[in-house]
C-alpha cells in the first residue's frame, strides 16, 4: 500500500513514494523512493515525470499507489493527483517524519520563503510568506552564485573562511547582481561578498520569524536548507539550533505523501 | 459564460474601447432607461444583486446626466445630508471599484502615475484621480469630504476641485477623534454650516422637512439592515454570487434614500427564504427545497471579512466556498450607529459619524471586531490588507494579537483591491488555502 506526494516547486519538482501499513496520516510510514527533478517549463509534465520516476525507482507500479497529493506552487491542475494541499500543511507534516515536537519551520525554496508555526504535532497554526519578489529566496542565491562563478554547494565552507562581510545594499535581485559584479570588479574578496549575500537573505527571513514569534525546536526545510552558509547564519542570528532533515528539499513532497489518504 | 454575463461583458468591452465621459453617459442612458433597466436587473442571479445593481445604475446615471447638481463625496460622509440638499452624490472611491470591475483600472492608474500620484497612495484614490484626469467622471458642482478614518480624500478631492475650477465649493468636514458631547456639537455645527452654505450657493434655503424625510428613510434602511444582519447570524447558504462586500452604496451614497430601503428589504426577504430552506434541509434531507445544498452545513467554517475585497475578476470567494468556508459577515456591514432623530438631524448625523468604529482609537475597531466574532460565532478572520490603506493595515498587528488571545485565527491577506498587478494570484491562493487548512484542522 503506497501513497505519493508530489511537490511542484518553481525550481524543482520532488516526488516521494511512501509505504503505508496504516492509512492514518499520523502513523509512521517508510520512504521507498524519492526523486528531485528540475520543474522546467511545464509543471504538469514535471509532476508526471517525477511521479513515474519515483515509482520506477521504487519498483512500484502506478496502480499500487492508492492516493496522490500534489503540493507546491504548481499543485493546482495536476490531473493525476487526488487532492492538492498547500506547502504550509505539507511541510508541517513532513518534518514530523524526522523530528518530534517541532514548533517553527523555516522553508526557503526557489521563489518563496515561509515561516510556519506548528502546534508541535505536525499541524500548522499560523504562517507567513514573503511577498511577490525573489529577494530572500533560493533563486536570488542562484543568480549570485552564477555572478560569482562559485557553486552554491560551496557556500557553506566559504562562509566559515572569513568573519568579514561587505554589505549588499540592493534587495532587488537584478540590482544586487550588478552590485556583486561591481564588487568583484573592485577586487573585493569573494568570500566577503558571499557572507554579505547570505546575511541579506537571512535578515529578511529573520524579520518574518520575529513577526510570527520564534519557538523552539526549529526546523529548516526546502532546497536552501542545503545551503549550510544560510543555516549557520540563521543559527547565529537567531541564537538557536536549527534541525535539518536528511534531505530537506523533499519535506513538502513527503508531507504530501503522508497527508494522502 | 451565460447569456446574462455575455451582455455585461459586452458592455464592459464597449466602455473599454470608448473611454470617455459622453460614451459612459450614453451607455448609462440606455441601460438606465425604462424598460431596459428592469431587464438588466434580471441578468443577476439573485434578487439582492438585482436590486443593488438597479439602484446603482439609476443613481450613477443621475450623476452623469447633468440635470441635477452633483457633489463628489468621500466614503464616510453622512449622505442623508446630501440627499436632503437635493445633491446627487457621486462617490469617486466607490467608482474606483467600478474601474477595476469593468477592467479599465490599468488605464486610470497609469494616468494617475503619469500625473505624479505616488504609488504608495491607495489605488481607490489613484484610480479615481486617474479617472478625473481622463475626464471619465461627471462634472461636480461641489466636493465634500471628511477626515473620518481616511486622509486621502482631503488631498485628492482638492486636486479635483482645482481641476474643475471650483475650489470655493470644496468642503472638508473635520471629524473629532473622540465621541463626547462637545465633539457632537462641534461636528453638528459644521454639518449645519455646510448645509446653509451650499443651499445659499444653490439659491435656496435649507428645507428641514426634506431632512426629516431622508432621516426617516435612513432609519427605515437601518431597520432592514439590522434584520438582515440578524438572519446572517444563522445563515450559511446564500444566493448564488451573493457577496456582502458588494453592498457599499446602500450604506453610504444611498443612505437616506428609498433605493437603499428597497435593496435591503429585498435582501431580507431573499435571505429569510434561504434561512428557512437551510433549516428545512438540516431537519429533513428530502424537504421540498428548490435550493441545492452542496455544502456540509455542519462543517462550514464561519469567516469574518475585514476591510474590502478585490473588485477585479477573481475567485477568492469560490475558493473559500469550495473549502467549506463561508464569509458570514463583513466589517462594512455593521450597523454601528443609533437610530437618527428627525428633529435633530445635524446632531444625529454627527453622532452617526462619531460612532463609526474606524473613528478614533483602534480600540473602537477592535471592540467592534470582537463583538462580531462573538455574535457570528466566527472561526477565522481575514483582513484584506489593501495596499496603501494606512488606517486599516495599521491595526493589523493589534487585530491579530487580540484575536489570537481569543483563540481565533487571523489571516492578514496582502493584496490590492483594484490593481491586480500589485497582488500575485498564486500567493493569494496559497495564503487562503493554507489558512483554510489551519481552521479546518483546528476543531477536528
Ligand atoms: N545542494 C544545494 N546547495 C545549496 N543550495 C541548494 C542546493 N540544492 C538546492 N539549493 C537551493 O534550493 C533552491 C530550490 O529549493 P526548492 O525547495 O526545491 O524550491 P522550489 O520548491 O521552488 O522548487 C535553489 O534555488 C537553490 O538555491
Ligand atoms: S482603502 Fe483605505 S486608504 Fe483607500 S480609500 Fe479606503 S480608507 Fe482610504
Ligand atoms: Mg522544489
Amino acid at each position: 500500500m503506497y501513497t505519493c506526494g508530489v511537490d511542484v516547486g518553481s525550481v524543482s519538482t520532488e516526488a516521494v513514494i511512501l509505504c503505508r501499513d496504516n492509512k492514518d496520516s499520523n502513523a509512521k510510514g517508510r520512504i521507498v523512493s524519492y526523486v528531485i527533478i528540475p520543474t522546467g517549463a511545464s509543471s504538469k509534465d514535471a509532476a508526471l515525470k517525477a511521479f513515474e520516476e519515483a515509482c520506477m525507482k521504487a519498483s512500484v507500479s502506478k496502480e499500487d499507489v492508492y492516493s496522490i497529493v500534489a503540493t507546491g506552487y504548481g499543485r493546482i491542475n495536476i490531473p493525476f493527483a487526488n487532492k492538492n494541499i498547500t506547502e504550509i500543511s505539507c511541510h508541517a507534516r513532513g518534518v514530523l517524519n524526522y523530528f518530534s515536537g517541532i514548533k517553527t519551520v523555516i522553508d526557503i525554496g526557489g521563489q518563496d520563503s515561509k515561516v510556519i508555526k506548528l502546534d508541535g504535532f505536525g499541524s500548522p497554526v499560523d504562517f507567513l510568506m514573503n511577498d511577490k519578489c525573489a529577494a530572500g529566496t533560493g533563486r536570488f542565491l542562484e543568480v549570485m552564485a552564477r555572478a560569482l562563478e562559485i557553486k552554491l554547494e560551496h557556500f557553506g565552507e566559504i562562509f566559515t573562511k572569513t568573519n568579514e562581510k561587505v554589505d549588499i545594499s540592493s534587495t532587488c535581485t537584478v540590482f544586487a547582481e550588478s552590485e556583486v559584479v561591481s564588487l568583484i570588479g573592485q577586487g573585493i574578496d569573494k568570500n566577503k561578498i558571499i557572507r554579505g549575500l547570505v546575511y541579506s537573505i537571512v535578515n529578511k527571513v529573520i524579520s518574518m520569524v520575529e513577526r510570527i514569534g520564534l519557538e523552539e525546536p526549529v526546523c529548516m526545510t526546502g532546497g536552501v536548507a542545503k545551503n549550510l552558509a544560510v543555516v549557520k547564519a540563521l543559527e547565529e542570528k537567531l541564537g538557536v539550533k536549527i534541525n535539518i532533515p536528511e534531505e530537506p528539499e523533499i519535506t513538502g513532497a513527503l508531507g504530501a505523501a503522508y497527508l494522502a489518504k | 459564460m451565460g447569456f446574462a454575463e455575455n451582455i455585461r461583458e459586452t458592455l464592459k468591452i464597449k466602455i473599454q474601447k470608448n473611454l470617455n465621459r459622453d460614451y459612459i453617459e450614453k451607455i448609462l442612458g440606455i441601460v438606465g432607461s425604462w424598460p431596459v433597466l428592469p431587464v438588466y436587473g434580471m441578468t443577476f442571479a439573485s434578487k439582492s444583486d438585482k436590486y443593488l445593481n438597479i439602484a446603482t445604475i439609476k443613481n450613477i446615471k443621475k450623476a452623469y446626466c447633468q440635470k441635477y447638481p452633483v457633489a463628489y463625496g468621500s466614503l464616510f460622509l453622512p449622505y442623508e445630508l446630501l440627499h436632503s440638499l437635493d445633491l446627487v452624490p457621486f462617490l469617486p472611491e466607490v467608482m474606483a471599484g467600478f474601474t477595476a470591475g469593468i477592467g479599465i483600472a490599468d488605464k486610470t492608474l497609469k494616468e494617475a502615475s503619469a500625473r505624479w500620484y505616488t504609488p504608495d497612495l491607495c489605488t481607490f484614490h489613484r484610480s479615481a484621480s486617474g479617472a478625473v484626469e481622463l475626464n471619465l467622471f461627471p462634472l461636480p458642482q461641489f466636493l465634500i469630504c471628511s477626515s473620518l478614518a481616511c486622509d486621502a480624500a482631503q488631498k485628492t478631492f482638492y486636486i479635483d476641485a482645482k481641476k474643475y475650477n471650483i475650489e470655493d465649493n470644496f468642503y472638508l468636514i473635520d471629524v473629532p477623534y473622540n465621541k463626547t458631547a462637545d465633539s457632537i456639537k462641534y461636528l453638528a455645527s459644521q454639518l449645519e454650516d455646510i448645509s446653509t452654505n451650499i443651499s445659499k450657493k444653490m439659491g435656496k434655503q435649507v428645507d428641514m422637512d426634506k431632512f426629516k424625510n431622508t432621516i426617516r428613510l435612513s432609519n427605515e434602511f437601518r431597520y432592514w439592515a439590522l434584520k438582515v444582519n440578524d438572519i446572517r447570524k444563522e445563515l450559511l447558504i446564500y444566493p448564488k454570487n451573493f457577496n456582502g462586500l458588494s453592498f457599499i452604496l446602500p450604506f453610504h451614497g444611498l443612505a437616506g434614500t428609498k433605493d437603499a430601503v428597497v435593496v435591503y428589504k429585498n435582501i431580507y426577504f431573499e435571505l429569510k427564504d434561504f434561512l428557512e430552506k437551510q433549516k428545512g434541509s438540516s431537519g429533513n434531507k428530502k424537504s421540498g427545497s428548490n435550493i441545492k445544498i452542496k455544502q456540509d452545513i455542519g462543517k462550514t467554517k464561519r469567516i469574518l471579512w475585514l476591510h474590502l475585497k478585490p473588485y477585479y475578476k477573481n475567485n477568492i470567494f469560490e475558493i473559500l466556498e469550495n473549502n467549506n468556508c463561508r464569509v458570514v459577515f463583513e466589517e462594512i456591514s455593521q450597523v454601528y450607529w443609533p437610530e437618527l432623530d428627525g428633529e435633530k438631524p445635524f446632531e444625529s448625523l454627527a453622532l452617526k459619524m462619531l460612532s463609526h468604529p474606524l473613528n478614533g482609537s483602534v480600540e473602537n475597531r477592535m471592540a467592534a471586531i470582537l463583538e462580531m466574532v462573538r455574535s457570528y460565532r466566527i472561526d477565522g478572520v481575514i483582513l484584506f490588507a489593501h495596499w496603501g490603506c494606512r488606517h486599516s493595515n495599521g491595526s493589523a498587528r493589534i487585530i491579530k494579537d487580540t484575536l489570537r488571545n481569543n483563540n481565533v485565527s487571523t489571516l492578514i491577506l496582502d493584496g490590492d483591491c483594484l490593481d491586480k498587478n500589485n497582488s500575485s494570484e498564486g500567493q493569494i491562493l496559497t495564503r487562503i488555502q493554507g489558512f483554510m487548512e489551519i481552521i479546518n484542522s483546528e476543531q477536528s
